[in-house]
């Protein structure tokens, strides 16, 4: 650590977050860089289960060997520099300057993360599968990581290890762009076009050979568990569901490839709220006589795709055999700060 | 939850034996920046919620 320059940024008022772009949602993340504001690599990075899933002393080491080495290239001129992000600064966004410098309150990360995307649903640019599913979990496609040693492939399942990829790889790239730690792949990951990509490509080093890997990605590989964002962008349904297998669905007379979903669980909040009157074991099979899309495979999650928080929908259910009609009033999750 | 991480993750960085008093965090980027410039040293910038 002596052997760098320590910062620490607890206030994002000023900050070119253009230039520092990351997951909001993350309550450390780190830049390891230089004074011409070259980014080396970031460390940091997180998934549904904790906030801490990747943090790790041993790969924050590991990372920082890696910092000093790209930095000695740097001073030799052997380092290309990426053509600087355009610079963006958090005043640029009113409704978070309302929200926090009009109240003299601290611009957080998260605040950054969900004003960004309340502006995008203004501007109706945001698109939730790239901006409110964003990170996706590199367990979906099959990467279960060493995470004491960075990049180094534990295990190595479903499409990935279909693709080829072996425990005691080391990632070294995605698509292209070189990663260093689980924060740049993340980062790079993150990247691929939810609804264009088929592939993702990962080189590997494989015992100091480079091996260069195409994965097929599932469907919805970019779906995981976002409750821990917490965002305003995500409309509260207030009920939780499975999706229902086809077997179910053609038992119960439903389209195989529609999105019928089986409630399991209600929020009390919800309940309060009387936000719907829906009950555990209920199938919800439509939205406004919608019953099938090509992303969501439950109508739960084709309305945190498809509705602005406030709307109010028809539900088409199925209750103990018989179709019956409900509304819903979807929320937006107000901050309480 | 946010207590525990931080303190797993500054406790053996910061107050690593040793190391402890002889590390000085910054709490300006510029200043960063221009000490970098002066050192020929490295950043490790680092962003956290306020506590």
């Amino acid at each position: 650590m002596s052997q760098y320059v320590l910062v620490r940024t607890i206030r994002m008022d000023n900050v070119d977050i253009g230039l520092f772009e990351h997951d909001r949602n993350n309550t450390l993340y780190f830049y390891l860089m230089n004074a011409d504001e070259q980014i080396y690599m970031r460390y940091g990075g997180r998934d549904s289960a904790a906030a801490d899933t990747y943090l790790n002393l041993d790969s924050l080491a590991v990372a920082l060997g890696q910092g000093l080495e790209l930095h000695e290239k740097y001073k030799k001129s052997e380092l290309a520099k990426a053509p600087r992000p355009k610079p963006s600064f958090p005043r640029e966004y009113s409704l978070l300057v309302e929200r926090t410098f009009a109240k003299n309150q601290c611009v957080e990360c998260h605040l950054i993360g969900d004003y960004v995307n309340l502006h995008r649903e203004k501007d109706k640019t945001l698109d939730k599968m790239t901006h409110l599913y964003r990170s996706p979990d590199i367990k979906t496609i099959g990467i279960y990581l060493d995470v004491p040693k960075g990049l180094v492939v534990k295990e190595a399942k479903a499409a990935v290890a279909e693709a080829g990829m072996k425990a005691g790889d080391r990632i070294t790239s995605v698509n292209g762009t070189p990663v260093w730690t689980f924060a740049d792949l993340q980062h790079y990951y993150d990247k691929t076009d939810r609804r264009l990509a088929k592939t993702v490509q990962f080189a590997v080093d494989r015992a100091g050979k480079s091996e260069t890997l195409t994965v097929t990605l599932p469907v919805r590989w970019w779906y995981y568990d976002v409750r821990y964002r917490q965002s305003s962008v995500d409309p509260r349904l207030y009920f939780e569901s499975r999706p229902l297998t086809e077997a179910e669905k053609k038992d119960r007379g439903l389209p195989v490839d529609g999105f019928a979903c089986e409630v399991t669980r209600l929020d009390s909040f919800g309940l309060m709220m009387k936000s719907h009157e829906l009950k555990v074991g209920d199938i919800v099979f439509g939205v406004n006589g919608v019953e099938r899309d090509p992303y969501a495979h439950t109508a739960e999650l084709y309305m945190k795709l498809n509705l602005t928080p406030g709307d109010i929908v028809k539900l088409d259910v199925l209750r103990d055999g018989k179709r019956i009609q409900n509304t819903l009033t979807s929320y937006r999750l107000s901050f309480r700060k | 939850m946010r207590a525990l991480l931080l303190a797993v993750l500054s406790l053996p960085l910061l107050a690593a034996p040793q190391e402890d008093d002889s590390l000085t965090w910054l709490d300006n980027y510029d200043a960063a920046i221009k000490e970098a410039k002066a050192t020929g040293k490295p950043i490790f910038l680092e962003y956290r919620c306020e506590p």
